[in-house]
């Protein structure tokens, strides 16, 4: 039996992620995963724990697995322990803003990681923004569709994730804003429940629909396996069908050391959940953040006072493949090494 | 009414799922663009493979008047460990072993080994135990895919042994091999049901449990067996839902329980035991994933195709029961 370099690459990362030997005083953080079933939700829960380990705080996540009410019952028994803050990646952007408000009436301060609340008043978010999202893959296919065919035009197949999420709806809106007034035509399905093999018939069959597909934009990357796999069984070598994803995991980096996939849209997940424990000192003793730059493990962030609060966003990147062998990309699994420093 | 009347009728009737199939594709062949193509319908069995499968074991169980709902969460589980067995990327840890002609037999039995251990449990709970099926079951849906999560730490394997997933790849009278699967266990399934005194004494307990057992027939190891062997199907259904993923993730398979309750239903499986034959499950199946097809070919607005699907599977559903009193008033 071979264990692959992945593998090993995982399971390290893993452990430095899970073995932080720092001082856990300053109280608990509960932090609010939406799933489980999604290598960004499962790493970030393993990201969060270790930085805010770091800078002293012990984490104890709670999974919804993408249930909003379930995520709402879990915010009313989280409350009544009194936490010194709450970490929410949330299920349902809006639905929980009466639980953030009850929160914070009791004292209790809410950061908001990777999906962005702009309802209710927040303490802290830390984004790379899912419209934004859409607009880096819009600039990248643009890119791909002009070296293809000399300019923006063609046909380009948009799998969605499930349509009752609105982080899959929010990437759709970026892309199709950027999109709009191009000669470029965009037939849009959704995956229901973020299943792969979902993706997979949709490919199979618009490519018998619309057999002059030049790329497939899929809203996840463990989608794309499921795409790439009905290109591979309808005789498609990679390049054929160009194809661009989303959320930089693994298996998106993989299928472009494969020749498969062109891009893949990085969300920094670790900068993400690092720039909350760079802010959990001064949100957690109520004191102002300053907006301004930050550095956030070498990424040029920018803190602005929103409406609903300090924002952090953190800009995302296109992986292609000269850079895919970065290690500051989650997808490759190397846990920066550089303990968090709190911001003064 | 004529003897002769009668047995068409009876025909009809019994066939009528069929006939559904057979109305339902010309009518998107004449309506919807580009439907009408030997690859859509090749695109349609294969789709129909997966939750096929798994609906034959789910079928047999109904049949035999129990219930399993675990059998999608066990597709997973024996998914993520053919990923996570075979595949070379992710998590996956690349087995090889030997000749690669070994590779696809000893990949199925594993996973087929996974879904006889399920089911071996679920059948012990309910049958040495006396607990309901309905809570045995939902108990394992829950518990297998929090397996399916833990033992993949919510990632996937990816990169599925080539030796395997030239079964995803290739093609059979340009058909998918892995329709051919499904194809094969209905057949093989249909001649157990209708032609051995096992698939007999299914039946037979499924409609009367107390009498059967008294006619001297093993009520308990009959109803045993049926669970195990639904397990063993749905664990063949995630070795084929692997190889089409070329892989598999956390999530692989939501939602297909669903989909084979309803294949079950609309191929005319009494949810009360004791009526139902699998050829009208295979057309079940056919005849959803025709629907999906065309609702994918429409480009129906993204929202709304979970609504149309559902409503059109209603509408299938009725039918049947039309078909049933139609059957009670006219035989």
């Amino acid at each position: 039996m071979k264990l692959t370099r992945r593998l090993f690459l995982g399971a390290t990362t893993a452990m430095a992620l899970a073995s932080s030997a720092y001082a856990q005083d300053k109280g608990t953080i509960y932090y609010m995963v939406p799933t489980l079933l999604d290598e960004f939700q499962t790493t970030s829960v393993d990201a969060i724990e270790k930085f805010m380990g770091e800078v002293g705080y012990e984490v104890v996540t709670l999974n919804a697995d993408n249930k909003t009410d379930l995520q709402q019952s879990q915010m009313a028994d989280t409350i009544l322990l009194d936490p010194e803050a709450i970490v929410i990646a949330p299920v349902d952007f809006n639905a929980l803003v009466p639980a953030i408000e009850e929160a914070r009436a009791a004292g209790i301060p809410v950061m908001i990681f990777d999906r962005q609340i702009t309802e209710t008043m927040i303490d802290f978010t830390s984004v790379a923004g899912t419209i934004e999202i859409g607009h880096v893959a819009a600039g990248e296919i643009k890119r791909l569709l002009t070296e293809k065919n000399g300019s923006v035009t063609g046909t380009v197949l948009q799998v969605l994730g499930d349509p009752g999420d609105p982080y899959t709806l929010d990437i759709q809106k970026g892309f199709e804003e950027l999109m709009a007034g191009e000669d470029v035509e965009i037939i849009t399905h959704p995956a229901m429940q973020w299943e792969a093999s979902n993706a997979g018939t949709i490919v199979a069959d618009e490519l018998l629909a619309t057999p002059d597909i030049d790329l497939i934009f899929v809203h996840a990357a463990h989608l794309s396996v499921a795409a790439v796999a009905s290109l591979e069984a309808a005789g498609k070598a990679p390049g054929d069908v160009m194809v661009v994803s989303s959320n930089g995991a693994p298996v998106g980096l993989d299928l472009i050391r494969q020749g498969w996939q062109q891009v893949e849209v990085e969300q920094p997940l670790f900068a993400q959940a690092a720039a909350l424990a760079m802010f959990a000192d001064k949100i957690v003793a109520g004191e102002e953040i300053e907006p301004g730059t930050y550095d956030v493990l070498g990424l040029e962030s920018t803190v602005t006072i929103e409406d609903w609060g300090p924002n952090i966003k953190i800009p995302g990147a296109a992986i292609t493949p000269e850079n895919v062998d970065d290690p500051t990309f989650w997808g490759n699994l190397q846990a920066p090494d550089d303990p968090i420093t709190p911001v003064e | 009414m004529t003897p002769a009347r009668r047995r068409m009728l009876e025909f009809l009737l019994d066939n009528l799922v069929w006939l559904m199939l057979i109305a339902v594709l010309v009518i998107f062949s004449l309506t919807v663009p580009r439907y009408f193509q030997f690859g859509i319908f090749a695109n349609i069995l294969e789709q129909s493979t997966y939750v096929g499968v798994m609906a034959i074991g789910l079928a047999i169980v109904i049949i035999s008047g129990n219930l399993d709902l675990s059998v999608e969460s066990t597709a997973a589980l024996a998914a993520m460990i053919t990923g996570l067995l075979f595949a070379s990327s992710g998590i996956g840890m690349g087995l090889t072993l030997g000749p690669s002609f070994i590779a696809i037999p000893l990949s199925m039995l594993i996973a087929m080994a996974v879904g006889v251990v399920i089911g071996f449990i679920n059948g012990f709970f309910v049958i040495k135990v006396g607990m309901s099926a309905f809570i045995v079951t939902l108990a394992s849906f829950i518990w297998v895919r929090g397996l399916v999560v833990a033992i993949s730490g919510g990632r996937s394997a990816q990169s599925l042994d080539p030796a395997i997933r030239v079964l995803g790849v290739e093609r059979l009278f340009g058909v998918p091999l892995l329709a051919w699967f499904a194809v094969l266990c209905f057949v093989i399934f249909s001649l157990i049901m209708a032609k051995t005194p096992f698939g007999r004494y299914i039946t037979l307990v499924g409609g009367n449990e107390v009498a059967t057992y008294r006619a001297g027939i093993p009520a308990n190891k009959i109803l045993w067996m049926s669970f195990v062997i639904a397990g063993a199907l749905a664990g063949l259904a995630g070795w084929l839902l692997a190889i089409r993923t070329s892989g598999a993730t956390a999530n692989l398979g939501t939602g297909m329980l669903f989909n084979a309750f309803a294949a079950v239903v609309i191929g005319g499986v009494s949810l009360k035991g004791g009526i139902g034959k699998l050829p009208g499950v295979y057309a079940g199946v056919l005849l959803i994933y025709s629907i999906h097809t065309a609702i994918n070919l429409m480009r129906l607005p993204a929202h709304w195709t979970q609504v149309i699907l559902g409503l059109l599977v209603l509408a299938a559903v009725l039918l049947d029961t039309l078909k049933l009193r139609l059957r009670e008033k006219l035989l």
